[in-house]
């Protein structure tokens, strides 16, 4: 019997392309509340934390509302308990959260992914609700040169309370892939993204490839209608966490991952 | 006058073609009085009346099973073939591996105890009778999805489950790089990679079902407890062109070079090979009466086929796949053998071929094929396009010896309803080779040189094989070359009974609304001279044709 005729690609046949990864709950077992609480909670006096404690208190029910309808909304109202916190405080708090938290929280195989993709030609970039000053520390870490975060604006060098447009959430995730991958001539096609939430949608929808990481019960059940991939990622093992991990100890901890380990 | 059946039990392997007269009523040429005939039809079946002249070949009667195969996988260890009983090859101090067949055979999965359930009781009670404490039990799964607890649980029993699960019984992890070893090159330039963990035990043993003639033997090992590496060698569109037919071992190019590996396997390794072979009991109870003629129905087969199909016809196609997916066959062991590879494995080809061969004079015109609900690679899953497509063309086309039943040149017909559906967690990477790659090419050597490569290496489905449950990234394109040497021999393929054009078409097929309209479009150029087969499945059916 005859076969379709070939089509060639014109021009190059391997397109260039990144894999697109959303950072809570899919590349760690967090998510931005967590991140909040932590950062609150260890923002210097008793009084100090206590009050910016209580702001996040007060806000739950908004938090709750947001969540529930805009995930927009959702960062726009947690980021407001930031409002007075000195920049340099933010940073460092950053750099420890990312160290004691992030990293002990990152799933194993979600960095094994990261590593194997870009071995195959898929260079990892970032894009995450979280604030940069928690996701560079992260990127340096697993040496992920681009990540689209949100950033607090500062005025006199203390935040504002108030996020800079794009706010990373749902559309402007994906508007901030569209427009990364026209600027590094990137197909889309070609592009792969990750990503665990249903306000992931339209980001992951906008990719050639998206894969559903963990998902949630709507993430789900709209990857099994449009058959896309469903991937678990586990949680580390005590003891097993990338916690402590400065950028040459976790390549050489993808080094043996991906070597595998022998059953004995 | 002695049934058909009474002289099938008297057959003997070597004098199979001379007792042709045993098996003449097996193929029923149709007149215009003929019944409609029944034809497998996806999660459904037809019922068809199909033109006068129509051949139609029946799968023989089944076998009688062992009556105690208990004692007879007994017999088969102390009475090795071409190789020492198993008691006698055990020390305390050894390394036992056993690999045993996945999911994937028999077909449907058999009623419990499974064969490998009652082969794995005894050889773990030899290995416990003289002290042998280091054994694992190894899923020679290959490329396929790793089987879940559950399957697992119903495949080796109880006992074996509780004693090894989940330490010393697991799926075979092709992608574990520390679990792999390289045992050397064929003279054909082969890599020969295996199960590490097999590769250092002292003794290999393999559990294996034949249901049909292309399993077992050196496939067993050399395929099952292999990675990508490997099967690379063989399981491509090159080699695969060469294979008259898969189920004619003799006359494969894909088993001439797997034996090529598993004779080398076994010059390194002390393999012990059981292989057993099952009648083709496929349908029992209440079913028995697909195996019928249906000139031959009584009007209690009739009564159940009306019932049957109602209750079909009733149920949602979800619900109807899922009551087919419990079903489990009431398949009866005809033979057990023991010992060296190819010693066993020529016995048990003997009994597998006494079972399903069936002599037919002649190729056809056209050739009608009904594409069941089940194939190795969708139990408890869904048959989606591409593997309907390597049921079709790769499996049921080929079950041949000699010549194919359709002339070179000729049609084929699949009958399948062929739904654009995938089962996501099982065959991920099928969606984007049949969203994708075959969008562009249905040219197998280009899918291979374009493609496969990509796939093989794709992280994400390497992750998903490796800690999910889907097959491995490369697995679709090993199922459209599946159906490679149907693709060179024939000059069109129609699905009839087709949901979906567009899928079709996808797959380089043409698309008809009925079987009597796709033979219409197979027999418009031949007019009344077109010559028709149709192959009457389930269950299984292997012609020699001359």
């Amino acid at each position: 019997m005859s076969v379709h005729r070939v089509k060639q690609r014109s021009g190059r046949d391997a397109a260039r392309a990144a894999a697109f990864y959303d950072l809570d709950g899919t590349l760690a077992g967090l998510n931005l509340v967590n991140a909040a609480i932590y950062l609150l909670g260890n923002l210097g006096e008793w009084n100090g934390r206590l009050r910016y404690l209580a702001g996040l208190v007060v806000r739950i029910p908004a938090l709750y509302r947001a969540e529930q309808h805009d995930r927009h909304l959702l960062n726009v109202v947690l980021f407001e308990v930031f409002k007075g916190v000195s920049r340099d405080r933010l940073v460092t708090l950053g750099e420890e959260y990312c160290d004691r938290m992030l990293m002990k929280h990152l799933y194993p195989q979600a960095v094994e992914m990261i590593e194997a993709n870009r071995s195959a030609g898929l260079e990892p970039v970032l894009v995450t609700g979280s604030p940069d000053f928690i996701v560079e520390p992260l990127a340096t870490r697993l040496g992920i040169k681009e990540f689209a975060a949100n950033r607090l604006i500062y005025s006199r060098g203390h935040a504002t309370g108030r996020l800079r447009e794009p706010v990373m959430a749902g559309d402007h995730k994906a508007a901030w892939c569209v427009a990364y991958a026209r600027a590094n001539r990137l197909e889309l096609e070609a592009c792969w993204g990750y990503a665990d939430s249903y306000y992931d949608l339209p980001f992951l929808a906008g990719l050639g490839h998206p894969v559903a990481v963990n998902p949630d019960r709507r993430l789900s059940a709209t990857a099994r209608s449009r058959q896309w991939p469903i991937i678990r990622f586990a949680k580390a093992a005590e003891g097993r966490t990338l916690a402590g991990m400065d950028r040459t100890a976790v390549e050489a901890w993808v080094e043996r991952r991906l070597n595998g380990a022998a059953r004995s | 006058m002695a049934r058909p059946e009474a002289k099938l039990r008297e057959l003997k392997p070597a004098e199979l073609r001379h007792e042709v007269g045993a098996r003449r009523d097996l193929v029923v040429t149709l007149n215009r009085r003929s019944e409609p005939r029944l034809i497998a039809y996806g999660d459904d079946f037809m019922l068809e009346k199909l033109p006068a002249g129509t051949r139609v070949i029946y799968p023989p009667p089944p076998l009688e099973s062992l009556p105690d195969p208990d004692t007879a996988i007994r017999y088969a260890l102390l009475h090795p073939l071409n190789a020492d009983p198993l008691f006698a090859q055990l020390n305390p101090n050894m390394r036992v591996t056993i690999a045993i067949d996945d999911i994937s055979l028999p077909l449907p999965p058999m009623r419990r105890p499974d064969l490998r359930e009652r082969l794995l009781n005894q050889v773990l009670q030899t290995l416990a009778d003289y002290g042998v404490d280091d054994v694992h039990l190894v899923i020679a799964t290959a490329l396929h999805r790793r089987m879940t607890e559950s399957e697992i649980r119903r495949m080796v029993g109880e006992r074996a489950f509780k004693d090894f699960w989940p330490d010393r019984l697991y799926n075979f992890d092709g992608e574990n790089r520390a679990e792999l070893v390289m045992l050397g090159k064929t003279d054909h330039n082969e890599e020969v990679w295996l199960s590490r963990r097999a590769a250092e035990s002292d003794l290999l043993i393999y559990l294996n079902i034949n249901l049909v003639p292309m399993d077992g033997g050196h496939k067993s090992v050399a395929v099952g407890l292999a990675p990508y590496q490997s099967l690379r060698h063989h399981h491509n569109p090159a080699t695969l062109r060469e294979c008259h037919s898969y189920m004619d071992p003799a006359r494969s190019a894909l088993h001439t070079s797997a034996n090529r590996m598993g004779r080398l396997v076994n010059q390194q390794l002390n393999v012990f090979s059981i292989e057993t072979a099952v009648n083709n009991q496929m349908y029992g109870g209440m079913l028995d009466f697909l195996h019928k003629n249906e000139d031959r129905f009584s009007d209690w087969d009739r009564m159940r086929l009306k019932g049957f199909r109602w209750t079909l016809g009733s149920v949602s196609h979800q619900l109807r796949r899922e009551m087919l997916n419990r079903y489990a066959a009431p398949y009866g062991m005809t033979g057990v053998w023991a010992g060296e590879t190819e010693t066993v494995h020529r016995q048990a080809l003997g009994r597998v071929f006494q079972q399903y061969s069936v002599p037919v004079k002649g190729q056809s015109d056209v050739l009608i094929l009904g594409v069941p609900f089940i194939c190795p690679y969708n139990v408890n899953s869904i048959m989606n396009p591409v593997l309907v497509q390597c049921t079709g063309l790769g499996y049921l086309f080929n079950m041949f010896r000699n010549k194919p039943l359709v002339k070179p040149g000729g049609t084929v017909i699949i009958c399948h309803p062929l739904r654009d559906e995938f089962h996501p967690e099982h065959h991920p990477s099928y969606i984007e080779f049949f969203h994708r790659c075959l969008a562009e090419t249905t040219d197998a050597m280009e899918l291979e040189k374009r493609f496969e490569a990509e796939f093989a290496r794709n992280p994400t489905y390497i992750h998903m094989y490796r800690y999910g449950h889907a097959y491995h990234g490369v697995h679709p394109f090993y199922m459209w070359y599946w159906g490679e040497p149907a693709r060179q021999h024939c000059g069109r393929v129609i699905a009839a009974g087709c949901e979906e054009p567009e899928v079709a078409a996808r797959l380089g097929w043409e698309a008809a609304d009925t079987l009597d309209e796709a033979i219409a479009m197979a027999t418009s150029a031949l007019g009344r001279s077109a010559t028709i087969t149709y192959l009457h499945l389930p269950p299984l059916v292997i012609a020699d044709v001359e």
